[in-house]
């Protein structure tokens, strides 16, 4: 029964850690994402699923906060226009974003490829 | 139970909006409720697409529980906010164990002392019985550790404004840390008082309180009781097991576990004596040339009292010096052999 609890514990506490790692690796990789996708504009519905399609799921709790955090560091702008009988939301990169997406992405490029050589040598 | 609806499924929503709006800041609200109600306007729709039908109320409500509890997402849409922030809140935690551990605890040790050892405090605070005394002594501590803990929460909460604004402890110097310690090494200066000290104690002590009259002027004298005799001795060998003990640890600055041992039992054994001593009604006579008979004997007799009334104090001050001990000597036992400079082994002694 110890020995139960113990596993059962254990495998909880590995899971979170590994949540947690993962949760961290990944936020800094969503924003380079929903940067790159709104080089074209987008409502946050459509900018979810174009998301979802592209195999990076995000939820709403995430992205909205997250649209509005960029738009208030001024790296994207939005506009409330009317679209299929509904006021929406459409987002886009403004001119700081854009120029901001390309050092990030100089900045991903050089991470990946510094990461693909120290896991080639692992 | 769950509020009733008006049998409209999007009353749901609707509801669920004005909840996670009631979170959000003024500025902001009508902006993302907005936006949230587009969000989820999109949701139902599309899912109405694929079924091919409006959405019921229990299919409404899975979508809503997914999004999650309305302050739970309006909160993600709020600058995260401390009394205490994370810079602050080690020193903040180090604080409130250390009142915790030097004023709350004390006060509740002390108050047993006094109601197990002195009856004076014992018969005014049980007049409503035990479980009043207990209840009363509870309220005053809660009262007094929510005073205690309020005041050095606020005192951190105003840090932390002067740490958002001046950045104060991002200022620092290597240089002012304090230097490196090793809690198992002992300070030669300590050792060198220790050894002064307990000699001239022993001196003074075998000089002046050898016999049962401590004092023998024409004005005064005072006699102590026959039961001196144990405290005389068991004192001496103390103060001279301790400059033993303090001359080893010149020798050699580390403690070891015998040497924490010893100092252990003296610790305890000195506590017992002046416990011992505290309630021995130590003082026999005392006699004078212009005092008389019975005011000695007054005198005599407040003296004890004075003493036996300090034993909880006395108590409690063996208690910590011995858990103080037994705590040296537990970190020793647990820690790996002492390494000297140059990698020597060091002997167990």
């Amino acid at each position: 029964m110890c020995v139960t609890y113990y596993m059962t514990n254990g495998t909880a506490k590995e899971a979170e850690v590994f949540e947690n790692l993962k949760l961290e690796l990944r936020r800094g990789c969503l924003t380079l994402a929903v940067l790159t996708q709104l080089r074209t504009e987008r409502y946050g519905y459509t900018l979810r699923k174009a998301l979802a399609d592209d195999g990076l799921e995000i939820d709403e709790g995430t992205l909205y906060p997250l649209l509005r955090r960029l738009e208030s560091q001024g790296l994207l702008v939005s506009q409330w226009r009317e679209e299929d009988k509904r006021n929406k939301r459409f987002y886009l990169l403004s001119p700081v974003g854009v120029q901001t997406l390309e050092q990030l992405l100089s900045e991903w490029q050089r991470i990946n490829t510094s990461l693909s050589k120290i896991l080639q040598e692992a | 139970m769950s509020k009733t609806t008006s049998g409209n499924p999007m009353d749901l929503l609707d509801r669920y909006l004005q909840a996670v709006g009631f979170w959000l800041p003024g500025a902001q609200q009508q902006d993302i409720i907005a936006e949230l109600s587009e969000d989820l306007h999109s949701q139902i729709e599309e899912k109405e697409t694929e079924l091919g039908r409006s959405l019921n109320e229990t299919e409404i409500e899975d979508i809503l529980k997914r999004r999650g509890r309305p302050l739970l997402v309006a909160n993600r849409y709020l600058p995260q906010r401390s009394l205490i922030g994370p810079v602050l809140f080690p020193i903040y935690w180090f604080v409130l164990k250390l009142v915790a551990g030097f004023y709350l605890l004390p006060w509740i040790l002390v108050w047993i002392g006094m109601m197990s050892f002195s009856p004076s405090y014992r018969a005014e605070h049980t007049s409503a019985g035990w479980f009043g005394a207990i209840a009363s002594a509870w309220s005053a501590w809660w009262f007094i550790a929510l005073a205690a803990l309020g005041t050095v929460t606020i005192v951190f909460a105003v840090l932390q404004q002067f740490q958002i604004k001046s950045r104060f402890l991002e200022d620092w110097n290597p240089h002012k840390l304090p230097p490196a310690r090793n809690p198992n090494q002992i300070p030669r200066s300590g050792s060198v008082i220790e050894v002064v000290a307990n000699l001239m104690f022993g001196i003074w002590w075998i000089d002046m309180m050898s016999t049962r009259v401590l004092l023998d002027r024409p004005e005064i004298r005072i006699v102590v009781a026959p039961v001196w005799r144990y405290f005389f001795w068991g004192f001496l060998l103390l103060a001279v097991i301790n400059a033993v003990a303090a001359g080893v640890n010149l020798a050699r600055p580390y403690w070891t576990v015998p040497r924490a041992s010893v100092r252990l039992a003296t610790g305890c054994i000195a506590s017992a004596l002046f416990c011992w001593m505290s309630r021995a009604s130590l003082v026999a006579e005392i006699t004078g040339a212009h005092i008389p008979a019975a005011r000695a004997h007054e005198i005599t007799n407040a003296l004890n009292l004075w003493m036996d009334r300090v034993f909880p104090m006395v108590l409690a001050a063996g208690v910590v010096i011995a858990l103080v001990d037994i705590r040296r000597t537990l970190r020793v036992k647990k820690a790996a052999p002492v390494q000297l400079k140059g990698a020597v082994s060091v002997a167990v002694i």
